[in-house]
């Protein structure tokens, strides 16, 4: 067990964010841009303005996620009536219909996983904040299963997609999208992308 | 230049660690932030070939053949996925169609294609200049192409439309049930680690190669 937690920045090392190779840095090179050696990538101790951007997108998916529940996410006709619902629509009629499972899978990929990836979030971006030290390594847990649930948001827009592809029996009965499916993607790219550009070595930095 | 290749450090907290070489199989993980370090695979090159080519050879039937027909009220329709990225596109809703485009059509191909290159390059010990970056882009795809997520949807659909028309299966839906096991397959089998030392050793090699050519 080593006593001080020497970090790679702080033994003056860098590691590339896509190959994982450890490098010397030159501290005269200050302007130019550094590449690695290994993959080409560019280098940095910490992905540059990590932060700033992860506020802004989390900020932004907060914003989009009023729209994408309240508006109706899908239109179905049936023999000329219109009826429009919205994610949470969709969830109850499931569960009207006894089908809890799917009702259960639906609502945790489009209600739950946006909500807790957004929360989850900023809960990292505020305890960076602040320092706080407690609980970091739960901190890690939580971000690592951020990355990995970001992408199962996506689920409510590929039923959709398949269900205006194939019930489409012309004026009998034809599902096509509404206004929140473009709202609630732009939450899955949103929520995706700060999971993406977050850096979690800043959680540790200040410890 | 020794500090360098015995230490390694975590991605996910940057701490300084001693380079352990972790079994075949077995994972290391970081003491301080439990991230995994090292996840070291049998024979991933080879693997990563042979599933990617596998892969490939069901990606057109998968993306271009109808998956089900539905029959209801003496009507029958059908579809691809390929569809249902045109169905967004003719409702104008052209983000979403993009997005589900990027998603289910564009890069899982990129994926297996940028896979399979970069695996042969590596089997046949050739090097070209863009192979790293090939390499790299395969592994940043990886997040956004989501075959996995779009079966699961479609077994919701099928769930969905069971009570309203009756269906029938297309090659395509088997074929893309295959293409989906391809992709997350090449995933498991994907060992970042010995791909970017096998890179690294073709690259000095080549380049030693041209010194001595001079």
């Amino acid at each position: 067990m080593m006593p001080d937690k020497a970090t790679a920045m702080k033994a003056g090392l860098m590691s590339c964010h896509d190959c994982g190779k450890l490098l010397k840095t030159r501290e005269t090179v200050k302007t130019e841009v550094l590449t690695c050696p290994r993959c080409n990538a560019e280098l940095h101790f910490r992905k540059p303005h990590s932060l700033t951007r992860v506020w802004a997108l989390i900020i932004t998916s907060v914003l989009l996620f009023i729209p994408a529940n309240l508006l109706p996410i899908m239109r179905v006709d049936f023999l000329g009536t219109i009826e429009s619902s919205t994610i949470m629509d969709g969830i109850i009629y499931f569960f009207h219909e006894g089908e809890y499972f799917i009702g259960l899978i639906i609502f945790t990929a489009s209600v739950l996983v946006p909500i807790f990836k957004i929360i989850g979030m900023i809960i990292i971006l505020l305890s960076i904040h602040f320092k706080w030290k407690r609980g970091l390594r739960h901190k890690s847990a939580m971000f690592r299963f951020i990355e990995f649930i970001g992408r199962w948001s996506m689920l409510d827009i590929f039923v959709i997609a398949l269900m205006s592809t194939l019930v489409s029996f012309g004026g009998l009965t034809s599902t096509i999208a509404a206004p929140a499916a473009t709202y609630f993607s732009a939450v899955v790219v949103c929520t995706m992308s700060a999971a993406l550009t977050f850096d979690s070595r800043l959680l540790w930095d200040a410890s | 230049m020794t500090a360098t290749t015995t230490l390694i450090a975590c991605p996910g907290c940057d701490l300084l660690l001693k380079k352990i070489e972790a079994h075949p199989g077995k994972k290391l993980f970081c003491p301080r932030c439990n991230t995994v370090l090292l996840h070291k695979k049998v024979n991933s090159i080879t693997k990563v070939l042979a599933i990617s080519i596998s892969g490939l050879l069901a990606y057109i039937p998968a993306i271009f053949l109808p998956l089900l027909t539905l029959h209801s009220m003496g009507m029958s329709q059908n579809g691809s996925i390929f569809d249902t990225f045109l169905s967004f596109y003719h409702q104008k809703y052209y983000f979403v169609a993009v997005l589900v485009f990027i998603t289910s059509v564009f890069f899982p191909l990129l994926n297996l294609s940028l896979l399979f290159s970069v695996s042969l390059q590596l089997k046949t010990q050739r090097y070209s200049r863009s192979l790293p970056f090939l390499f790299r882009t395969a592994l940043h795809m990886d997040e956004w192409g989501m075959p996995d997520v779009y079966l699961i949807a479609l077994l919701v659909s099928i769930i969905k439309i069971i009570s309203v028309a009756s269906i029938d299966y297309n090659v395509g839906f088997f074929c893309f049930i295959f293409l989906v096991f391809m992709t997350r397959a090449s995933t498991s089998a994907l060992d970042p680690d010995t791909f970017w030392k096998n890179i690294e050793q073709i690259r000095s090699d080549s380049s030693r190669g041209v010194d001595d050519a001079r």
